[in-house]
């Protein structure tokens, strides 16, 4: 069942596919709380590779000033999972690309672990990330749950993680390793120095079972192909919420096509 | 009774068994044993005394090893006639004093009057069982053939002891013949391999010994309390907290550090604070009420025992640069003094709303040299500042230090505080006992925020249950008005900055605003250990509302001429809720002194 389950996911077959795999992170409920399926709707049409759901927190630890307020917002908004879990009620009959939920992991401890993955199965999610949830905890009490409901727990590591430490995180991962790009908290910054690209080159030497995709940091066309020269994709995500800020839920598209065509 | 855990081999081991403070620890220095010590003994606690273990050993050779391994005390466990031992016992070619321990093996029975000779020349007696090797053997002796011990040496039990003895212990204790016995010697009954000791197994045996109820309220090898605790941390941060869990018990028990710690202690804080018989407040609850003066500290509370003991540990470990979160400004003003003591870079986070209210202990830390940077996210509070401290943090992973300033956060934080806080029940035995004559109150009683001061106030005191603990929160408007910091009545399990632990928080699992009118005392959850003394009831939680505190503070200084912060109201507000008797001796932690809260006085009570 084990296997089964994950020879059906999403994810695992997208990074099959032999591209740069572009994933792009929004706050669900931001910055209206109906806006969560249409942009959703909006990414794929423009060819964004995967997306990150973002589940906001009242305390959301690492992230920076952008995604902090994008969360502020979505939850005077009203948005709770409960709510979100409504919105993607019908999201898989119309769309297709992996979709993983980025949460802390107090609301989904609230909700009930089991609860919240069998949820997550029924609406077609393919996969969680919980910054705060670590990978000895999950091993030893959530692994098996995340499993039996066929989810991809995605675990991140940084320049400060070791090779040993590494090796375990690749050992215990099934989809992806997300690569934090430096020491830091979500926020565009601009460009990648040799410090950054030192790294992407060590672990891109390391040949791990899993793939990578760089996260934190990228933020336009330039950042995303210096990204992906090192990892099998990208994901942006404050960037993509100032973008939405400024411009609103229906200007997907002029984000997108600038990333992918410069 | 006092515990010795013989045949310590390797360094790790020895450090873990060390933590469980055992009084002694052995090292067999016998060749023809699978325990033979052949390595380094690592640095650990002074008031763990180090024991070599020798069998018909050349003396020339003994002195050697006392000297290159700073032994405390020899065990011989051969042969050696009293004339050896005298020799052993005059000698002036030991570094420090050493206290010898002269083994008698004993099958089924025991010819007492062998003991005489060496009455003169050795400190203690110790009985084993007779086997095949000195020592190690796994067996039992009889131990009621110790009815007939002729002598008044202090003697140790040993052979065969594990945790099935327990009850046989308990029974033996209560017989004339333990009256001189002195400590119980374990060794391979708690082994996983010769040399190699359980330390769970161990930790359980040693709080059954001691009566304790095999409840743990310390924190576990995991970094729990009970089900509370844990690291729960992004990635990012891992590097920084492994760092500190692997170093801080090593680091805390080195000689260097703790006399360091206890010198600043001393001659920085002022410390040992008073213990204060309060005549005139005990005359109008009737009880006996005594007060732990942490206000008398340097900057004016408790804060200061931690902030000592981590800008310590942030030297050992490297670290340039100090960050910390602060509510009130009393743990930020604590952290300030200590950076500007060593030197160091100081970061303060504080809500912006807080920056507005303590606009004193701003100053205080700005003319401390700190830089002082408002949290402008949420609701720019305690609770904010500490998202945002965690947050430089992650982005400075390598030469910043974060001083927590509360028994909450990431393992080890909380045990961590709670061992620089333990300072606090440590003096209030020793100062008891001077004045009560007995070590041991009635009750304890702390005001908790996140729980540092509370922590340190039960510490000693967490496995006598003759002491009854009390944990005052804050009501607020009232535990049902929607502005309170009542946790423990009104929090659910959640995790918070970084520890699984009881929270405000909406069903969806998001963090609520808590309200006291005490800015430490506003924060939305409580330390794991004192969630895990709630969840198992070993602790009563009383909660006091904003007026109640006030009144409190009022009162004692009519009373007793001390003005105390409005946290600490709270703690003494409770002696108008709850009926102590007469005799009951009850010590409240006077965590901290009311000049920050002049102001908040003066509007109160239109004074
Ligand atoms: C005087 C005083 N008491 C108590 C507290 C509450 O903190 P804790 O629960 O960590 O002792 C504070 C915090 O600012 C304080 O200043």
């Amino acid at each position: 069942m084990k296997n089964y389950s994950f020879k059906m996911n999403r994810i695992n077959q997208k990074l099959q596919e032999d591209k740069k795999l572009l994933s792009i992170y929004f706050t669900a409920g931001y910055p209206n709380i109906d806006d969560t399926v249409s942009i959703i709707q909006d990414l794929e049409k423009n060819g964004v590779d995967m997306i990150e759901i973002g589940l906001p927190f009242s305390d959301p630890l690492a992230d920076g000033p952008t995604i902090q307020d994008s969360s502020t917002a979505a939850l005077k908004n009203g948005m709770t999972s409960e709510v979100l879990f409504k919105q993607l009620k019908d999201v898989r009959k119309t769309v297709n690309i992996p979709l993983i939920i980025m949460g802390y992991f107090n609301p989904m401890f609230q909700y009930g672990v089991e609860a919240f993955c069998e949820k997550c199965q029924e609406l077609g999610i393919d996969g969680l990330i919980i910054p705060d949830l670590p990978v000895d905890v999950y091993h030893e009490h959530y692994q098996d749950i995340f499993e039996k409901y066929g989810l991809i727990n995605v675990f991140l590591i940084t320049p400060q993680t070791s090779d040993e430490r590494i090796r375990y995180i690749d050992s215990i991962s099934n989809g992806f390793i997300y690569m934090v790009s430096s020491a830091s908290t979500t926020g565009a910054q601009s460009g990648f120095g040799n410090v950054q690209t030192d790294y992407f080159e060590r672990i891109a030497q390391m040949d791990l079972k899993n793939p990578q995709v760089i996260g934190f940091g990228i933020s336009n066309n330039e950042t995303f192909t210096q990204a992906t020269q090192y990892a099998k994709g990208a994901i942006i995500g404050s960037a993509f919420v100032k973008h939405v800020t400024k411009y609103g839920a229906n200007s997907v598209d002029a984000f997108v096509n600038k990333v992918l065509n410069g | 009774m006092k515990l010795k855990v013989c045949g310590m081999k390797y360094q790790d081991n020895i450090e873990q068994v060390a933590s469980l403070q055992p009084d002694y620890l052995g090292f067999i220095f016998y060749e023809k044993t699978p325990r033979h010590f052949d390595t380094k003994i690592p640095e650990i606690s002074e008031d763990i005394k180090k024991v070599g273990v020798f069998v018909n050993e050349e003396a020339s050779t003994i002195i050697e090893k006392v000297n290159e391994f700073e032994l405390d005390a020899i065990q011989l466990h051969g042969e050696e006639a009293p004339f050896y031992c005298s020799i052993l016992k005059t000698t002036k070619l030991f570094n420090k004093p050493v206290e010898i321990i002269k083994v008698f093996s004993i099958k089924d029975e025991f010819n007492f009057d062998v003991l005489e000779q060496y009455e003169a020349v050795c400190d203690y007696f110790l009985f084993d069982t007779k086997g095949k090797l000195p020592g190690g053997n796994g067996y039992i002796f009889d131990w009621s053939v110790l009815n007939d011990y002729p002598s008044t040496k202090p003697f140790f039990l040993s052979g065969g002891i594990g945790i099935d003895q327990i009850e046989d212990i308990k029974k033996f204790k209560k017989s004339e013949a333990s009256k001189y016995c002195y400590a119980i010697d374990v060794n391979s009954k708690f082994e996983t391999e010769p040399g190699l000791k359980n330390s769970s197994i161990l930790r359980e045996f040693i709080n059954k010994l001691h009566n304790r109820k095999t409840m743990n309220y310390n924190v576990d090898e995991k970094g729990y309390y009970g089900e509370f605790g844990g690291a729960f941390i992004p990635e990012m941060l891992y590097p920084n907290v492994e760092e500190l869990r692997q170093n801080y018990l090593k680091v805390m028990a080195e000689p260097n550090f703790q006399k360091e710690f206890d010198q600043l202690l001393k001659d920085y804080v002022g410390r040992p604070s008073p213990l204060y018989f309060a005549k005139r407040l005990s005359e109008k609850y009737n009880t006996k009420i005594y007060l732990k003066r942490e206000d008398l500290n340097h900057t004016g509370a408790h804060k200061i025992n931690n902030t000592i003991g981590q800008i310590l540990m942030a030297k050992r470990l490297g670290k340039t640069r100090i960050i910390a979160e602060t509510g009130a400004g009393q743990h930020g003003v604590a952290t300030a003094t200590v950076c500007a003591l060593m030197g160091l870079e100081c970061i303060v986070y504080m809500g912006e709303i807080d920056i507005a209210r303590q606009a004193p202990n701003v100053a205080r830390m700005k003319m401390l040299g700190a830089t002082v940077v408002p949290a402008l996210s949420g609701s720019r509070t305690l609770k904010d500042a500490t998202n945002e401290a965690i947050r430089d943090w992650i982005n400075n992973p390598v030469d910043t230090h974060y001083i927590i300033g509360s028994a909450i956060g990431p393992h080890p934080y909380p045990d961590m505080v709670t061992r620089f806080q333990a300072v606090i029940s440590e003096e209030i035995k020793w100062q008891l006992r001077e004045q009560e004559g007995r070590e041991n109150p009635d009750y304890v009683v702390a005001c908790i925020g996140g729980g540092s001061n509370a922590a340190g106030t039960y510490y000693h005191y967490l496995h006598e249950p003759d002491v009854g603990i009390i944990a005052v929160e804050a009501a607020g408007l009232g535990v049902d008005s929607g502005e309170s910091a009542a946790t423990s009545v009104l929090g659910n399990e959640g995790i918070i900055h970084g520890c699984k632990t009881l929270l405000m928080q909406t069903k969806d699992g998001q963090i609520t605003e808590p309200y006291s009118i005490s800015a430490g005392l506003d924060y939305p959850g409580v330390g794991p250990m004192h969630a895990h003394l709630s969840k198992t009831g070993r602790a009563e939680f009383m909660s006091i509302t904003d007026s109640d505190a006030m009144e409190a503070g009022l009162e004692l200084s009519k009373l007793e001429g001390i003005i105390p912060a409005i946290e600490t109201s709270h703690a003494l507000a409770i002696f108008g809720k709850k009926q102590f008797k007469p005799d009951d001796v009850v010590v409240v932690s006077l965590s901290g002194r009311g000049d920050k809260d002049l102001e908040n006085y003066i509007d109160y009570f239109k004074i």
